[in-house]
C-alpha cells in the first residue's frame, strides 16, 4: 500500500519530466544564457551593464524597435480580424464547405521560408505577377520590397497570408464548441447577424480571443524569415525587424553581447505586452 | 514536502541544462581571446621540421571536409569536382564538400568556428575576412606547411593579403580582375559598333551609358523584353560597386579601418552612388535582382553590357557571341581608373583534427596539379606568377585574361582592410542597395556611417 502511494506520489512528477527537461534545455536554457550573455563584456569584470548603454544610444536599434511595434501595430489586429472573418464563412453550413476549410487552411501548410520565396517572386519589380497584372491596367512596377514605402507593408501581407490561415483554425474550434441553441433563441428573439455576432459570438470567443491574441503577439514579435528573405531589412531599414537586427548582431557581426541584450529586451516587451493583453481581456469570463 | 520535491527537481533539472548550456559556449577562454587553446596543439602538430618543411602526404584512406561556396553542378562543387577526384587518385584523401549560397557561408563560418567545431578542416576565406578570422583565432597558420620558395610562387599582393600581423593565414586560390564585358550580337542587332579603345583610352562609363541605353531602345522599345542594358555582376555588394566611388578618387575606408565619415560622405562617393541610381532610375541598370540573378541576365543574352570577372565565358548559357574590353572610367577621372580585385583563399580550421591532410590539398589547390586544373576550369586569374607569365606570353591566350593580367597589375584598388569587414560589409551592401532601390543617395550615405559607427562601437566594448 505504502508503495503504491510511493509511486502513485513520484508518477506525475516523472511524467512531466521529459518535457520540463526539454522546456529547460531549449526555452529557459537560452534565455538564462542571453541574459547572462547580455550583462558581460570582453572589457569588464562580472556584471555590466555596458552593452545596454551602447545599444540604446544606437538610432538602428531604435529604429528597429519603432519598425518592430509599427508593424506589429498593423499585423496583430489585421490577422486577427482576417482570420475570425475566415472562420465565420468557413462556419457557415453549406455543401462542399469542408472543401473551402481547406483552402482557406493550405497557406499555412507551406512553409514560411517557401511562402516568403514564393511571395517574393511574385512582387518582383521586373518579372512578378502582380506587377505584371498592374501593368495590365498601365499601373507603374511597383517596388513591393525594394521600396521604403510598400516594403513593410508587404512583409505584413506575406506573414498575414500564411498566418491569417492558422489562426482561422482557433476560432472555428471556438465557433463549434458555441452552443447553436443560443443562436436559435436569438434568432427566434429577433436579432440580426450583426447582433447575434456581437451579443452571442464574440462574448462567448472571449478566451480563443485572448489566446489568438497573446500566441499572435509572440509569435509576431519573434518573426525573422520572411524580412531575412525577403527585404534583408532594408530599404534603408524600413523593414529592419528587432529580431533580424538580432539575427544580424550575432551572425554578420559577431556581437553576441548585443544581440544577446536585444533578445532579452524583446522578451521583456513580449512579456509585458501579455500581461497588459491578460489583463485587459481575462476578467471574470 | 510536496512543494519541497518540487522544488529540488526542478532545481536538478535547470542545473543540468546551465551544464548542458555551458558545454555548448562558443570556447571562449576567461580572457575572452577565442581559439587560443585551439591554437597551441595545432602549434606543436606543425610536424616538427624546421620551419617551412612541407608535410608529406598522410591521410591515405582519410577524408577531409571542405566548406566552402557555390551550391549546384554549374558552379563550385561542380567544377571542383573533377579536381577533388584528382587529388584522391594521387593522395588517397577524399574532400567531402560543404556547399553554401554565397552570403550564407559568412555566417555559417562564424556560427561554426566561433562554437569551436572541428567537423570542417577546410574553409574558403574570402580575402576581405583573413584578418577577422585570423584574430578570432579561427584559421591555422600556414606558415610552417608553405616553404619560403612555395610562397615566392605567388604575386607579392596575393600573398600578402592572406597574411594579418605577419602570420600567414590563407593561401589564395586565385585573384580577380574586372572586364567589360558585352554581348556582341546583341550590339550587332542594334546596329552598334563600340568606339575604339584600349588602356589609355578607354570608355568611360558616361558612354557605355549611353551606348546601352541606344542598344536597350533599337532592341527593346517599349521595354517588354526585359533587356538590360549595364549592370555589374556583383550589384549591390562592396566588392564589385565600390570601384564606382574608387574611379572618382573615393577610398573605402579610413586608414585606420575604422571611420566611414569623412571617407564615404564626400564627393566621390556621393557623385558615384547618383550616378548608379540615374542608370537604375533610367532603366539601363537593373532592380530587384541580386548578385546571382543580374549574372544570370547576362549569361541568357538579355543584357548588353556587364562589368564582370573574368568567370564570365565559362558561365555563358547562350549562344550570343561575347566581346570583352578595359572597365571604363568616369568623364574627368580617365588618370584613377579603379577595377575590383583579390579573391578567394583557402584556410585551415585551427580545430581541425587532420590538418596534414587539409594542408596537402591546399597545397594541390593553390600550387599544384589542382590549382591549373581550376585556373583553366573557371577561368579566373592566376595568383601564381608563373601562370600569369604564361598569359602575358600567350599570343592565344583569351583577351579578357590579357585585359585582366594589365588591370590587376595597373588599376586594381584594394579592398577596405579592416577587422570589421562583416560590418563594414553589410552596411555597405545594404546602402548600395538601397540607392539602386532609389532611397536618397545622403540619406542612404548618413545612415551607414551611423550604422557603421555603431558596430565598431559595440565591437570594441
Amino acid at each position: 500500500m505504502q508503495r503504491i502511494h510511493i509511486k502513485k506520489k513520484w508518477l506525475p512528477y516523472l511524467l512531466i519530466l521529459p518535457t520540463t527537461v526539454l522546456i529547460c534545455v531549449f526555452k529557459i536554457g537560452p534565455i538564462v544564457t542571453s541574459i547572462s550573455e547580455s550583462v558581460q563584456s570582453s572589457k569588464v569584470d562580472g556584471f555590466t551593464m555596458v552593452n545596454y548603454k551602447l545599444l540604446f544610444s544606437d538610432k538602428t536599434f531604435w529604429n528597429s524597435t519603432w519598425v518592430t511595434l509599427k508593424m506589429n501595430l498593423i499585423m496583430i489586429p489585421l490577422q486577427i480580424v482576417v482570420a475570425f472573418v475566415m472562420a465565420l464563412l468557413v462556419n457557415a453550413k453549406v455543401k462542399g464547405i469542408t472543401v473551402f476549410r481547406t483552402i482557406f487552411f493550405i497557406p499555412f501548410c507551406v512553409s514560411l521560408t517557401i511562402s516568403t520565396v514564393i511571395w517574393r517572386m511574385l512582387l518582383n519589380i521586373n518579372d512578378g505577377v502582380v506587377n505584371s497584372f498592374l501593368g495590365l491596367f498601365h499601373i507603374d512596377r511597383i517596388g513591393f520590397l525594394t521600396d521604403k514605402r510598400y516594403a513593410l507593408l508587404s512583409v505584413i501581407l506575406i506573414c498575414s497570408w500564411r498566418g491569417c490561415a492558422y489562426w482561422m483554425m482557433f476560432f472555428l474550434a471556438g465557433l463549434k464548441a458555441v452552443d447553436t441553441g443560443l443562436y436559435e433563441a436569438a434568432k427566434i428573439d429577433g436579432c440580426g447577424f450583426f447582433q447575434r455576432l456581437f451579443c452571442i459570438t464574440i462574448p462567448l470567443l472571449k478566451h480563443t480571443f485572448l489566446f489568438v491574441l497573446v500566441a499572435n503577439t509572440t509569435a509576431n514579435f519573434l518573426l525573422f524569415t520572411p524580412v531575412q528573405i525577403g527585404t534583408e531589412g532594408g530599404p534603408l531599414g524600413s523593414t529592419n525587424v528587432l529580431m533580424y537586427e538580432a539575427y544580424k548582431a550575432a551572425f554578420s557581426y559577431s556581437n553576441r553581447p548585443r544581440s544577446s541584450c536585444i533578445v532579452v529586451i524583446l522578451l521583456i516587451i513580449i512579456g509585458l505586452i501579455c500581461i497588459v493583453q491578460n489583463k485587459a481581456l481575462a476578467g471574470e469570463g | 514536502m510536496k512543494r519541497r520535491m518540487m522544488s529540488l527537481l526542478l532545481g536538478v533539472t535547470l542545473t543540468a541544462t546551465a551544464f548542458a548550456a555551458g558545454c555548448g559556449s562558443n570556447g571562449t577562454n576567461p580572457e575572452g581571446n577565442k581559439g587560443t587553446e585551439a591554437q597551441k596543439p595545432a602549434q606543436d602538430d606543425a610536424q616538427g621540421d624546421e620551419k617551412g618543411d612541407a608535410p608529406q602526404a598522410s591521410g591515405g584512406g582519410q577524408t577531409i571536409k571542405w566548406l566552402t561556396f557555390g551550391p549546384g553542378e554549374d558552379n563550385w562543387e561542380g567544377l571542383t569536382r573533377p579536381i577533388l577526384a584528382k587529388f584522391e587518385e594521387e593522395t588517397g584523401i577524399h574532400v567531402e564538400t560543404e556547399c553554401y549560397a554565397f552570403k550564407d557561408l559568412f555566417q555559417v563560418i562564424e556560427t561554426k568556428f566561433a562554437a569551436g567545431e572541428s567537423d570542417v578542416d577546410v574553409c574558403s576565406v574570402d580575402v576581405t575576412y583573413i584578418a577577422k578570422y585570423g584574430t578570432s583565432g579561427y584559421l591555422e597558420p600556414l606558415d610552417s606547411y608553405f616553404t619560403e620558395e612555395e610562397k615566392a610562387l605567388w604575386d607579392d599582393a596575393s600573398y600578402s593579403a592572406g597574411v594579418w600581423e605577419g602570420t600567414m593565414y590563407a593561401a589564395p586560390e586565385n585573384t580577380s580582375a574586372q572586364v567589360l564585358y558585352y554581348n556582341k550580337t546583341l550590339l550587332d542587332e542594334a546596329g552598334i559598333t563600340l568606339p575604339e579603345n584600349d588602356a589609355e583610352h578607354r570608355l568611360t562609363y558616361e558612354e557605355v551609358a549611353a551606348l546601352a541605353k541606344q542598344a536597350q531602345d533599337a532592341l527593346d522599345p517599349d521595354r517588354s523584353k526585359g533587356i538590360i542594358g549595364l549592370d555589374f555582376q556583383q550589384v549591390s555588394r562592396v566588392y564589385q560597386m565600390n570601384m564606382l566611388p574608387n574611379s572618382m578618387g573615393g577610398a573605402n575606408i579610413s586608414e585606420d579601418g575604422y571611420t566611414l565619415d569623412g571617407v564615404i560622405n564626400t564627393e566621390p562617393w556621393i557623385n558615384a552612388m547618383t550616378w548608379y541610381q540615374d542608370l537604375v532610375k533610367d532603366g539601363i541598370a537593373s532592380q530587384g535582382y541580386d548578385a546571382d540573378g543580374v549574372a544570370s541576365q547576362f549569361y541568357a543574352g538579355k543584357m548588353v553590357f556587364i562589368v564582370n570577372g573574368t568567370w564570365c565565358r565559362s558561365r555563358m548559357e547562350c549562344d550570343d557571341e561575347l566581346g570583352c574590353t578595359y572597365a571604363p572610367c568616369f568623364e574627368g577621372y580617365e588618370d584613377q581608373v579603379a577595377t575590383s580585385t583579390g579573391s578567394w583563399y583557402f584556410g585551415i580550421n585551427s580545430r581541425s583534427e587532420k590538418k596534414d591532410a587539409a594542408a596537402e590539398f591546399v597545397k594541390y589547390f593553390t600550387l599544384g596539379e589542382g590549382s591549373d586544373m581550376w585556373l583553366d576550369i573557371n577561368g579566373d586569374v592566376p595568383s601564381r606568377l608563373d601562370r600569369q607569365e604564361a598569359i602575358v606570353n600567350d599570343p592565344d591566350a583569351l583577351p579578357e585574361m590579357k585585359i585582366a593580367a594589365y588591370e590587376a597589375a595597373n588599376t586594381a584598388y584594394p579592398r577596405a582592410v579592416t577587422p570589421l569587414f562583416g560590418e563594414y560589409s553589410t552596411v555597405l551592401n545594404a546602402a548600395w542597395e538601397d540607392v539602386r532601390n532609389g532611397a536618397d543617395v545622403t540619406e542612404v550615405i548618413e545612415a551607414a556611417i551611423d550604422q557603421y559607427e555603431s558596430a565598431v562601437a559595440a565591437s570594441q566594448n
